[in-house]
């Protein structure tokens, strides 16, 4: 029904007026001092894993078994073959021509990420600090509890976290903790996670405030991270984004899982980058997460035609359907390969439409 | 006048302050046991325990604000003792419960009828993402927003009809007529302001069952939220306008003590006008705080957490207004009825906005495992402010104020 079909109908009953403007309030936001964060020439993605875990039926019966989603995760004995694991390698060329790689997450199951990295030469990059630092998007357990499988190949990498950690976060990073879960049928203590290898490097506790007061953390010329204070499923609080200026084209963010919203993402942008200019997305966006439907999905691609996004990469926690819906209504979803299909293992909603970016591929803004 | 000074200057405000503190008690308590995800039953998954709230709620309306049941009950002997009626009734509200979620909609309506009523008929459906937990969430979802109309019916009916047309009948008639008109009238706004949203749960979307969300271009979101919470506002009026203002200016439509479809006729327009300014201005307010929402946001950016969180704020207001009234005795008692209206008003909404302040605090997180924080998906305030009211609606209603008030004087 059109806004006007429907206050006609209103006015007959005599309270149109009260509805005027009742909707969506469109303002001016409010004069910021906008920062500039530089420009880069590109960023290529390497997708090295995206499959967190590969049965959603059983991931969702963990979680919904053990409390749903607000449970802490460290209760849940989450079923360890079906855990896999995020983790992307970024590979930064400046305005100078000059290659800077560095990751964002640390995956979940360490033989997954054993087998993953070592696919992908991440260990020998490690080692030899080809990769400069870390990022860690959130303390999720597929983001997070692998860390044992980056830190044993290079201890002490700069690690940029979200400040919002828990005490058993911080145990698994620093203090070589062996996580275990009681299985409440069982009443058995299952293994969950662990890292023998403590984190040695500079750590740099990421809050919305920013270094500087900015509200960013620059990491190079044309990359910042934000962190969102926002409360997360399974008791985890706080994500951090990555910002990139690609010269000539625009803004492009870089999630783990985008739980602010990935059109908040940009209207940040908008509001606090100079020359703000709306380009692309790569990450999982947290949209149907478990390939279930809701109203709100349709508000989204709404959302993201009307921000003019012009190339969508997405996977992890978007939803294949999402994608699907989302690509047949017109957004530049940027499609994968069938590449995935030489892991041994993929997801159980894999699709042929491949409007994911999924293991093996690559994109670059 | 003099009477209420003497109920004031009678009334223990301490004992009153202390009861609230065991209530506030028993909810935390009725939490860590049913809600709590880190503990027992971890029943809020959210929708599932919500519905069980939203209808164990309902219940104790639909017994004794539409069904009257203290009028069937009077010759019975365990009646007389309030102890026993009130353990007895807050037994048949759990039961109610039992049977309305189980019985008539996953079992009857969900089976026979509504397929999105029950988690069975929709995971035998198939197709995708019609797992076991998914389909009762969503069927959850479909049971909170029918409950929800029922609230905003059963209440308005309660202040704007009262017993009319039925006043010089029996009490039986009164309450088979009453449930009748107001499941006639639920059913209608259910099928208006929900089921298109519940129809969108699915994929694809089920579009011969229900329209695409109607408001969806007026508000900016197809969500059912922007419904709850214009119900939820409307709500609010009618229950302080019955609560805080003694059920004034609607009361100048009575006639011999009894409502009129003229009364009804205005308490209905004028508390949804009230609910749609209501509506209009705590989302104005929100975006002062959090900026304008916009299409395809999400947290604080979302029209729809916007709607509903209005309704939350409404939620907070009308649990103040429980408290004020039951444990405050309606403070205060004396003066002309606008300013007393006036000022208890004025005390609900910083009680609620105490209510606010506490739910979206640390303190949360001790009583409630919430993590910090707005709009976390999946969670609302309005199970816990349901639960607190059903708990004080169980106090008052099933044990008459026992052990507060311990006469009906």
């Amino acid at each position: 029904m059109k806004r006007r079909t429907f206050l006609k109908s209103m006015a007959a009953t005599g309270v149109a007026a009260s509805m005027t403007g009742a909707g969506v309030l469109t303002r001016e936001a409010e004069a910021r001092k906008k920062h500039d964060i530089g420009e880069i020439k590109s960023v290529k993605i390497d997708v090295l894993t995206e499959t967190s875990w590969f049965d959603n039926d059983q991931f969702k019966k963990d979680i919904m078994d053990y409390g749903g989603g607000m449970t802490n995760q460290y209760i849940i004995p989450w079923k360890w073959d079906n855990a896999g694991g995020y983790s992307v390698l970024l590979t930064v060329t400046t305005l100078e021509g000059k290659e800077r790689k560095f990751m964002l997450d640390t995956g979940w199951n360490n033989e997954w990420m054993d087998y993953i990295y070592e696919k992908n030469n991440i260990p020998a990059m490690l080692k030899s600090e080809e990769v400069e630092f870390m990022v860690l998007s959130h303390w999720h357990l597929d983001h997070f509890w692998g860390i044992e499988s980056t830190l044993k190949h290079k201890p002490d990498i700069p690690f940029y976290v979200p400040k919002t950690y828990y005490p058993e976060d911080m145990a698994l990073l620093k203090d070589k903790a062996h996580h275990k879960a009681k299985d409440k049928n069982t009443g058995e203590m299952m293994h969950i996670c662990k890292n023998d290898v403590p984190h040695t490097g500079k750590l740099v506790l990421c809050d919305p405030k920013g270094e500087k007061g900015e509200g960013i953390y620059r990491l190079m010329d044309g990359v910042a991270i934000r962190n969102f204070d926002v409360p997360i499923l399974l008791r985890v609080r706080g994500e951090n984004v990555l910002y990139f200026n690609v010269k000539d084209k625009g803004i492009v963010t870089v999630t783990g899982c985008c739980h602010p919203g990935i059109l908040s993402l940009f209207s940040y942008a908008r509001k606090n980058f100079k020359g703000y200019k709306p380009y692309g997305c790569y990450g999982g966006l947290h949209i149907s997460l478990f390939e279930t439907w809701e109203p709100k999905f349709d508000d989204i691609i709404k959302g993201v035609k009307a921000f003019k996004i012009k190339r969508l990469g997405c996977n992890h926690c978007t939803g294949w359907i999402w994608a699907e819906k989302a690509a047949a209504e017109g957004v530049p979803v940027i499609k994968g390969t069938d590449k995935y299909k030489t892991y041994k293992k993929f997801s159980t909603v894999a699709k042929t439409s491949n409007v994911f970016l999924t293991n093996g591929d690559t994109v670059t803004f | 006048m003099n009477a209420n000074a003497d109920t004031e200057k009678n009334f223990n405000y301490f004992f009153g302050l202390l009861n609230l503190a065991a209530v506030f008690c028993i909810v935390w308590f009725l939490w860590y046991i049913f809600m709590n995800p880190n503990t027992v039953m971890k029943l809020y998954t959210p929708m599932y325990g919500f519905s069980l709230v939203v209808v164990f709620l309902s219940g104790i309306i639909l017994m004794t604000k539409v069904i009257d049941y203290s009028a069937f009950i009077e010759k019975l002997p365990a009646a007389e003792n309030i102890i026993w009626r009130g353990i007895i009734m807050t037994i048949v509200a759990f039961l109610l419960m039992l049977f309305l979620v189980y019985i008539v909609f996953w079992g009857f309506i969900g089976k026979f009828g509504i397929a999105y009523f029950s988690p069975d008929s929709i995971v035998a459906a198939g197709g995708i993402g019609a797992e076991p937990y998914a389909a009762r969430e969503n069927a959850s979802t479909a049971i909170v927003y029918f409950f929800t109309a029922f609230l905003w019916i059963s209440l308005f009916w309660s202040v704007g009809f009262g017993r009319w047309p039925w006043q010089k009948l029996s009490s039986g008639v009164i309450a088979w007529s009453r449930i009748f008109a107001i499941f006639f009238f639920v059913s209608i706004v259910y099928a208006v302001l929900f089921h298109p949203h519940v129809c969108y749960l699915f994929y694809p979307a089920q579009s011969k069952a229900g329209v695409d969300p109607w408001w969806g271009e007026l508000v900016g979101t197809g969500s059912a939220f922007f419904g709850l919470g214009l119900v939820l506002c409307t709500l609010f009026w009618i229950i302080i306008s019955d609560m805080l203002w003694e059920g004034y200016p609607w009361k100048w439509f009575e006639k011999d003590g009894e409502g009129t479809f003229v009364k009804a006729l205005v308490t209905f327009i004028a508390t949804f006008v009230l609910g749609m300014i209501m509506l209009f201005i705590l989302t104005k307010i929100m975006n002062v705080v959090w900026d304008e929402a916009f299409v395809g946001g999400q947290y604080t950016d979302g029209p729809d957490f916007r709607y509903i969180h209005a309704g939350e704020i409404a939620g907070f207001f009308i649990l103040a207004a429980f408290i004020l009234k039951n444990y405050f005795n309606n403070f205060p008692n004396t003066g002309p009825i606008w300013l007393r209206a006036l000022i208890r008003t004025i005390i609900a909404l910083v009680i609620g906005m105490l209510f606010y302040w506490f739910y979206y605090s640390p303190l949360a997180t001790f009583f409630l495992a919430k993590v910090v924080g707005f709009a976390q998906p999946g969670d609302t305030p309005l199970v816990w402010v349901l639960l607190f009211l059903s708990i004080i609606m169980v106090q008052w209603e099933f044990f008459e104020g026992w052990p507060l008030k311990k006469s009906k004087d």
